[in-house]
């Protein structure tokens, strides 16, 4: 029979956001979108590193984490700076590559996807909702028809 | 969970953060958005060596860590943390994680961590998040193998049908009342609300 031990500890936390003063919730997200546009420039630059990174890995089995990674990174970075289809292929790519037995992956896929990405970030594509669109459908159909040949 | 309110006031001007995460614009990210929410001291690690050198010595009033750090060495690290016995021991803790693998995400649930987030984090969750701390009336945990706070947010008792696990589970059944049922008026004065002068 496990034995538990239940307790309150003491949250300093809880204590310092209760005190008098500080900033309205409306106004704290207010300053913390315009600190993240402050560094905008410098994501969008990382983003593109990581989009090359992903897309000069030679194929073999060990590369396959790091891509997860900058994959990962790009997933949430892209994310948080509103790049919404972007950080959605990212996402896919995560998918793909956290597959069971890495030996799997679709290099073709992958390119798709790093394609993709990087059709994103065009200035064309990037300033219009519709061509954004247009790539995220038109990465859906070729990651399934390659995912059909794929399991053939 | 109650939805944000807006006009909530916070105060984080003497809170310092602690940020580990293994991609340095992550960090900037969530760092630019604490600085936002008025936060003045965040220590930010983007290795889990340093970040555990500063937790055996010293303290934050909250981490935020993302626990695909070196491989998902960031659960261990959280694990870690709980079982140290040190006074940070039981300090808030958010995971933040962007694509979990399904293989992970008991070791989220079991590193014993207040709550878990998803990247992209945008700002208005991790407010709320950080709301939610404030707000959690869950007590800590120390099972042995788990430490943390209460994964419960709910308790209904064991499941039907078995007896437990806990030694402070009532056994079934329970056996007779050894007093009388409430009555109906017992019971309405119970609910009723009562002016009270004081």
């Amino acid at each position: 029979m496990t034995r538990v031990r239940f307790f309150y500890p003491d949250v300093r936390l809880k204590r310092l956001m209760r005190e008098p003063g500080g900033i309205r919730v409306a106004d704290a997200l207010e300053r913390a979108d315009v600190a993240i546009d402050s560094i905008r420039d410098d994501c969008l630059f990382a983003i593109d590193a990581k989009i090359a990174a992903i897309a000069a890995f030679k194929p073999a089995g060990s590369d396959v984490d790091s891509r997860y990674v900058l994959a990962n990174e790009i997933f949430a970075e892209a994310g948080v700076l509103g790049l919404a289809e972007l950080s959605d292929v990212a996402h896919n790519l995560c998918e793909l590559l956290s597959l069971e037995g890495h030996a799997a992956v679709s290099e073709q896929a992958v390119g798709v996807h790093v394609d993709a990405m990087r059709a994103l970030r065009s200035p064309a594509v990037s300033a219009s909702s519709k061509l954004r669109r247009v790539v995220l459908l038109e990465l859906h159909r070729l990651a399934a028809h390659l995912a059909g040949n794929h399991s053939r | 969970m109650a939805e944000i309110d807006f006009d909530t006031r916070i105060n984080l001007s003497k809170a310092s953060v602690l940020l580990v995460d293994g991609s340095s614009h992550s960090i900037d990210v969530i760092a630019q958005v604490l600085k936002g929410f008025g936060v003045p001291t965040i220590h930010r690690f983007s290795n889990l060596k340093d970040a555990n050198k500063f937790l055996a010595q010293r303290t934050a009033d909250l981490l935020i860590i993302d626990p695909t750090i070196e491989n998902g060495a960031g659960y261990a690290c959280v694990s870690e943390l709980r079982h140290s016995g040190r006074q940070n021991a039981t300090m808030p803790v958010i995971l933040v994680s962007g694509h979990v693998r399904k293989a992970n995400v008991a070791l989220a649930r079991d590193s014993g961590a207040n709550f878990v987030v998803t990247k992209p984090l945008a700002p208005v969750v991790l407010l709320q998040r950080l709301l939610w701390v404030a707000r959690d009336t869950r007590p800590f945990v120390d099972c042995g193998s788990y430490v943390g706070p209460d994964r419960r947010f709910k308790f209904e008792g064991p499941p039907a049908g078995s007896e437990g696990r806990r030694a402070e589970d009532l056994k079934s059944p329970l056996g007779d009342a050894n007093e009388p049922n409430l009555s109906q008026d017992e019971v309405n004065a119970m609910l009723k609300p009562q002016r009270v002068i004081i």
